[in-house]
């Protein structure tokens, strides 16, 4: 089968599957259904649209400092505790002990800590995602096969070089799996992080619709949270694929 | 007149390398001696686990030796780890980065060098002819037979230019006939560019058809055991094989080789 007729299968599954649920609503369904209809919640959305867009920002602005912040922090954390390995020794047990601790837990102390803004939002997402990539850069960068380090330094290359030219391409694939498990947890942390007392973003919109029994609305900020989560997520597999394709070759 | 000893590219003696202590103390190489001429090709054999690879790595600076032994590059002394940069080393496997194309992993060791990218490709373009690797410059490892790997392997080699090079059975997964293209092949480059090459393998044939002089080591602790020059003329065609000559020679070659694989058999079957 063409990857066109694939593609064409796959939408008129899905739309299928939506239609399906549409009828399904429709028979069974009463305006405060816990099931709303497809169309109620198209309509909700277009109804709604200028709050959403408006959630969706500053969900997506939360979520994108605090992945940034926690993969670069993430990074360099694996890289020095790669290149001193005492500092691993001192420092990744407490990282590990960090990470017990579930994020909610400690989001009301966040929210005292750094208020009641963007800033907590981005330190929970920044919480998320740190972690999975200090220890998939810390593992990718390790692994390098010490007969290709050998080879390398035959050559005369100083540990700078080894870095730059052999361990970092190396632990890339890792890194980067590691990023993609990190902006979805990203997201987690910006919408959890919103719980805990906001006015914007998707997270409170979820809360309100939650306390107003909206069903409509409840869905299409779902959807909102969905679409946000696979745009996210899409970008990142694309920059794997097209930049960091060599992970099944080492 | 000159000093024989001193035109000499590398002069080991009594080079020994142990590992471990008490009683897991493993004694790899003991005494080894052993001088590769300028522009001479040595090829070692022995079984396996004879330390050969060890050798290997105490040359290319990779490895230190045990106290007492004396390195001479170039006929001046040095501890092991001055080689490092000195001396142009294969490993086994070919190790090329799957992340760089073919010309660029020719050009790695140029670039750690510090040579300009756009310089280094320059020379390695020139040279993929030569190396039957014209046209796949662009071509990631992965697109690429096991015999054109070990040809970027070896480009990647020769382009990192020191009077010595080690070759580590560079040859040893390739199948027969690829091979015996690559000994040709190898021998060609060699009598043109005339490096000094110190040349591991299993093969007896492939040691004969290429060498210089046969260096045979024993079974652990790897020591040598023969050295036999291979006064065969070149170039050698493909049927020198038959020749009395090598054949003399390949029966000398086998006689001490089963010695010594018998020995590590027995040690290793106890």
């Amino acid at each position: 089968m063409t990857p066109g007729r694939i593609l064409a299968l796959q939408t008129a599954t899905i739309l299928a599957c939506l239609a399906l649920w549409e009828g399904a609503a429709r028979i069974w369904g009463g305006p405060y259904s816990v099931m709303p209809s497809v169309s109620a919640v198209l309509a909700d959305m277009v109804a709604n649209h200028a709050a959403l867009a408006r959630g969706i920002l500053r969900t997506l602005t939360e979520t994108v400092l605090g992945f940034a912040a926690g993969a670069a922090f993430g990074f360099l954390a694996g890289a020095a505790f790669a290149q001193f390995r005492l500092l691993e020794r001192l420092l990744l047990p407490l990282l590990v002990v960090s990470q017990t601790v579930p994020v909610i837990a400690f989001g009301a102390l966040v929210v005292i800590w750094f208020g009641n803004g963007i800033l907590s939002k981005v330190v929970i997402a920044f919480y998320l995602t740190f972690f999975p990539v200090t220890v998939n850069t810390l593992r990718g960068l390790m692994s390098v096969d010490p007969q290709r380090v050998d080879l390398m330094r035959s050559f005369g290359a100083s540990a700078w070089t080894l870095f730059w030219r052999l361990r970092l391409p190396f632990a890339l694939p890792a890194i980067m799996a590691s990023l993609l498990l990190g902006v979805s947890l990203s997201l987690v942390g910006a919408i959890v992080g919103e719980w805990f007392g906001d006015t914007v973003g998707l997270g409170i919109m979820l809360v309100q619709a939650m306390y107003a029994e909206n069903m409509p609305r409840l869905w299409s900020v779902v959807v909102a949270c969905g679409v946000l989560g696979a745009g996210l997520y899409g970008i990142l597999a694309a920059i794997e694929r097209r930049f960091v394709w060599w992970g099944r070759e080492l | 007149m000159t000093d024989p000893a001193s035109d000499a590219i590398i002069e080991l003696a009594g080079i020994s390398r142990t590992f471990g202590g008490g009683a897991g103390r493993v004694v790899a190489i003991d005494g080894v001696d052993l001088r590769v001429g300028r522009g001479e090709f040595v090829t070692l054999v022995g079984p396996s686990g004879c330390g050969k690879s060890t050798l290997f790595n105490i040359a290319a600076g990779l490895a230190d030796a045990d106290p007492g032994g004396e390195i001479r590059f170039g006929g001046q002394r040095h501890a092991g780890r001055d080689l490092l940069g000195r001396v142009s080393f294969m490993p086994q496997r070919d190790l090329l980065l799957p992340w760089r194309r073919v010309i660029d992993n020719a050009i790695l060791a140029l670039e750690v060098e510090g040579m300009r990218r756009a310089d280094a490709r320059a020379r390695a373009l020139a040279m993929m002819p030569e190396f039957g690797l014209a046209g796949f410059e662009r071509h990631y490892p992965h697109q690429l037979s096991g015999g054109m790997r070990q040809r970027v392997a070896l480009i990647r080699t020769f382009l990192f230019e020191r009077d010595l090079m080690l070759l580590d059975e560079p040859f040893g997964a390739l199948d027969a006939l690829t091979r015996t293209m690559m000994q040709r092949w190898l021998l060609d480059v060699w009598q043109r560019h005339r490096r000094s090459i110190l040349f591991i393998t299993h093969d007896v044939d492939e040691a004969i058809f290429l060498g210089d002089r046969v260096v045979v080591m024993t079974a652990r602790p790897g020591r040598i055991k023969l050295d036999v020059a291979v006064d065969l003329p070149r170039p050698r065609p493909a049927h020198v094989a038959t020749s009395a000559g090598f054949l003399r020679i390949k029966s000398a070659l086998l006689d001490a080789i089963e010695e010594e694989s018998m020995k590590s058999f027995t040690m290793a079957g106890h």
